[in-house]
């Protein structure tokens, strides 16, 4: 495939400055790693809300950058026409990089109290979880938002021509710019703050990004395996469609214990349950899609990106989200170590490895180097992979103990009792965090000069020898449904193991009689074993489709298995 | 959602079908949200709640500008560094959160939670004058002074000033009073000793909980001013604020003050003498020294004896700038 349309240049400068403020973001994610298990360090210079506010926005950032590089590249492609106004791209990109900049000096002034009120507003920072950013921060981004959805829009064709892919990414650039607005006002009573703030939080990630990811997976793998449109067009359109019917009141997990009533805990309960559905549909149709037609692994790391970001959807928001949206399992697992296990997974793993696996296709093609040194991306995925599964096993288990020694035993010293009895799993967290960072940094050392190294010679395979059998395993041979689906199932064995340590907390043996035993044995089988069928899976998978590479038969794509209508 | 190439492969009723359902569950939402705030609920409101002149309301916008929610949770969402704050006004009480909040590098001792009690405002919230009956209406802070007091903290102190932290302790006092369903959790395992032992074992449970190395004796007429002095500014929590060295934690630093030149903020300038020190320990806001707020530091006037002021100024002039 080569460059149709000269402005998919354009998403080149926003994949670089996804890079760059992914490097940063690991490197405040090491920094807060280091102040968990000693809070002096950098204490009254960089402080942990600090650090914090800064890694939880420049994630949401260079996952924005991800998406807009993402649809920047495929939009004319989509459109079967240049992008319009390229020069409101260029602002746009700008305006991230004065967004990042301006953060970076005004998310500080918390260490000083100051929030720059005037007219009833915090216009410099506003120290909210994820909308830390102040008020001419949030308009700016506004402003940005527009910028992407009116370009977007003006690009696609008329709307009577519009397939579930525009759908997708019209419906997710539009939404983008109309959910934010609701984290731009002040509330003064604390439940109707939270109330407004997951309505950002929540319906950003799950009703928006989410129609984002699940459109631009499904349209990264029509060019990939030149699957048919219309197929994915299925899968794309009840993708969506089941993240909506189960996310908007789903949406209610967040409503449990903020001070709403008590009926929110059986809406949330029930249909924060059902949020897993879309996950598991998608994840089966990443399967589909991959394997139907034999065709060889082109571009690997573009495609281990895009795996990893199905799978850890599967896990991280899937199964680890299903785990504690029950009423009577997150009043354990709210506000501890645990939820991070589930966002880390779920936010990098999700968004994040697909801004990296676009990254991985477009860069390329970009830079007219179709054979690239394939090693160094494959060495980077199963850093950050490793890294991530590490984290949040670090996260789930720190969590499990939390929850014993803060809740249950209600022992509020965190210098003295929570932390030191977290001590072993708050020094993992830093080790596995090294892993994770080794890999971005490799990651991006390998985009940024992609092309500008010594090229692989022609006709040499740059999948390098990782391509080999694998004779110990055979897991070379294709992987078929049968055994796709027995995987799937062992991860939500583990999945229903985890839940249940967290009921566990309920029995009066542990809640009344204060032994922990049951919990601590349910989240030692659970989450260790869940995190290890998930890699293992992943390197199944990818085993059996490396082997491809070595057999050149293009057969195709006539064995669609999921007709497009039932 | 039209579907661009035509065809059966639209299966449009079905698609149909799944918005209503999805315009359905909209209404539901719609409702329920409704319902949620309706006055009728009875949730308690930052409008209603204030600490003496103090509204709950200011304190929200103190408690965001501060970026509280970037270390704690608060009704369990923000980050984990430390404890919870929803329902600490109702385990910890005013007087205790006034003690900590100017200097959250350190744990209050017993003697700075009951110089807070001696602001009328204090007596008036927490409902008592008396430390000992503070401490059992809230076992928060009783439990706190007891394992933690005068020891290091892993909070980094905060430039709050006196109405930030009036304020804080208002938004604090809302939070409690919310309805949260629930949430956290009540613990029902029994004794106190029994959880921290259940917690670390028996062995470091002993260790956990040494006894209080018996800061009430009076100290005998005879020992050396200067260690009497030490011993005073250990056991009120002085300590907290005030280094040894010249370095500024809260309050201005000891280190080398005796004697020194101070600039005020009214812009004279006083010698650091025994006259200065003891009004700066009983009336700690007659003179403030430049850069520093006012009001931060409570009186001790009522708390301490002459020979104790006296003690605690001897020590000063021992210690040595650094």
């Amino acid at each position: 495939m080569q460059i149709e349309f000269q402005t998919q240049r354009l998403s080149m400068r926003f994949f670089m400055l996804m890079l760059v403020l992914f490097v940063l973001q690991v490197g405040y994610g090491l920094l807060l790693s280091l102040q968990q298990t000693d809070p002096t360090v950098l204490a009254g210079v960089m402080n942990f809300n600090v650090a914090r506010a800064e890694h939880l926005n420049l994630g949401i950032l260079w996952i924005l950058c991800g998406f807009i590089g993402a649809i920047l590249f495929v939009g004319p492609l989509l459109a079967k026409r240049e992008m319009v106004a390229p020069w409101l791209i260029k602002l746009l990109f700008y305006a991230v990089i004065v967004i990042a900049v301006w953060n970076f000096f005004t998310l500080r002034l918390a260490q000083f109290g100051i929030a720059g009120w005037w007219q009833g507003q915090p216009w410099l920072q506003q120290g909210l979880e994820y909308l830390e950013a102040g008020r001419i921060a949030g308009v700016l981004v506004l402003i940005g938002f527009a910028i992407l959805a009116y370009v977007v829009l003006r690009t696609f064709p008329p709307v009577r021509e519009w397939n579930e892919i525009h759908w997708g990414l019209g419906l997710g650039v539009s939404a983008l710019m109309a959910v934010w607005v609701f984290g731009l006002f002040y509330v003064a009573r604390l439940d109707l703050q939270e109330y407004f703030r997951w309505f950002v939080v929540h319906y950003w990630v799950e009703g928006v990004w989410e129609v984002i990811h699940i459109t631009l997976v499904g349209f990264l793998l029509v060019l990939m395996f030149k699957v048919d449109v219309k197929s994915v067009g299925f899968a794309v359109f009840w993708g969506v469609m089941l993240v909506w019917l189960s996310g908007l009141i789903g949406n209610a997990h967040h409503y449990f214990w903020i001070g709403t009533p008590e009926f929110w805990q059986f809406w949330g309960s029930l249909f924060s349950a059902l949020e897993p559905l879309p996950l598991v549909f998608c994840f089966w149709h990443i399967y589909l899609d991959a394997h139907v037609n034999k065709r060889p692994l082109e571009n690997a790391p573009a495609f281990y990106f895009i795996l990893g970001s199905v799978v850890l959807e599967q896990i991280g928001a899937g199964i680890l989200g299903f785990t504690m949206t029950f009423a009577l399992t997150n009043v354990w697992s709210h506000g501890t170590w645990v939820t991070p296990g589930h966002a880390h997974l779920a936010l990098f793993g999700t968004f994040g490895m697909l801004g990296i696996a676009a990254a991985y296709y477009a860069v390329p093609l970009l830079r007219k180097v179709p054979n690239y040194d394939q090693r160094l991306g494959k060495l980077a995925f199963w850093l950050v992979l490793t890294g991530v599964l590490g984290m949040a096993f670090s996260f789930a288990i720190g969590g499990t103990v939390q929850i014993y020694v803060y809740r249950i035993l209600g022992l509020d010293w965190f210098g003295g009792d929570v932390a030191r009895s977290m001590g072993v799993f708050k020094l993992m967290l830093p080790m596995f965090g090294v892993v994770f960072a080794t890999g971005a940094g490799v990651l991006a050392y390998d985009l940024l000069t992609l092309g500008r190294r010594v090229a692989v010679p022609a006709g040499t395979d740059g999948h390098g020898e990782a391509a080999a059998v694998h004779p110990g395993t055979r897991w070379s041979r294709p992987l078929s449904g049968f055994e796709a689906g027995i995987w799937l199932m062992m991860m939500w064995i583990f999945g229903t193991i985890i839940t249940l340590g967290l009921l566990s907390f309920n029995l009066p043996r542990v809640r009344v009689a204060g032994d922990p035993t049951l919990p601590y044995l349910l989240a030692g089988v659970g989450y260790p074993g869940l995190l290890l069928v998930t890699l293992l899976f992943v390197w199944r998978f990818l085993a059996s489709m490396e082997a491809r590479a070595k057999t050149t038969v293009a057969a195709p794509s006539l064995l669609r298995v999921l007709p497009a209508q039932a | 959602m039209s579907c661009g190439t035509g065809g059966s492969s639209c299966e449009t009723p079905r698609r149909r079908g799944a918005f209503v359902v999805l315009a359905i569950l909209a209404v539901i939402f719609v409702v329920l949200s409704v319902f949620s705030f309706l006055k009728s609920r009875n949730q308690v409101t930052p409008d209603t709640v204030s600490f003496g002149a103090y509204q709950a309301a200011d304190g929200k916008r103190v408690f965001q500008a501060y970026n509280c929610m970037g270390c704690h949770t608060m009704v369990g969402n923000g980050a984990y560094l430390g404890p919870d704050l929803t329902k600490e006004y109702h385990r910890a009480g005013p007087a205790w959160l006034a003690a900590f909040l100017p200097s959250a590098g350190g744990w209050p001792t017993k003697a700075a939670v009951r110089a807070q009690l001696l602001d009328p405002n204090q007596q008036a919230d927490a409902g008592t004058d008396s430390i000992d009956a503070y401490l059992k209406k809230f076992p928060g802070a009783a439990e706190r002074i007891e394992r933690r007091g005068g020891g290091t903290t892993m909070m980094p102190n905060l430039p709050l000033t006196k109405d930030e932290i009036g304020q804080l302790i208002a938004y604090l006092k809302y939070t409690s009073a919310m309805n949260t369903e629930g949430w956290p959790p009540k613990v029902e395992v029994d004794g106190f000793d029994h959880r921290v032992q259940l917690a670390h074992g028996m062995v470091a449970a002993a260790q956990a909980a040494p006894a209080p190395a018996a800061p009430t004796a009076a100290a005998p007429a005879t020992v050396d001013p200067v260690a009497h002095g030490a011993q005073l500014v250990k056991d009120n929590g002085c300590v907290a604020c005030h280094a040894t060295s010249d370095k500024r934690l809260v309050g201005p630093g000891w280190g080398g003050l005796y004697n020194s030149t101070v600039k005020l903020a009214d812009g004279s300038t006083v010698i650091a003498d025994d006259a200065y020190l003891r009004e700066s320990i009983r009336q700690p806001n007659a003179k403030i020294v430049a850069g520093y707020p006012t009001g931060v530091m409570p009186a001790y006037d009522a708390l301490l004896k002459d020979d104790e002021v006296n003690a605690i100024v001897a020590y000063l002039h021992s210690l040595e700038k650094q």
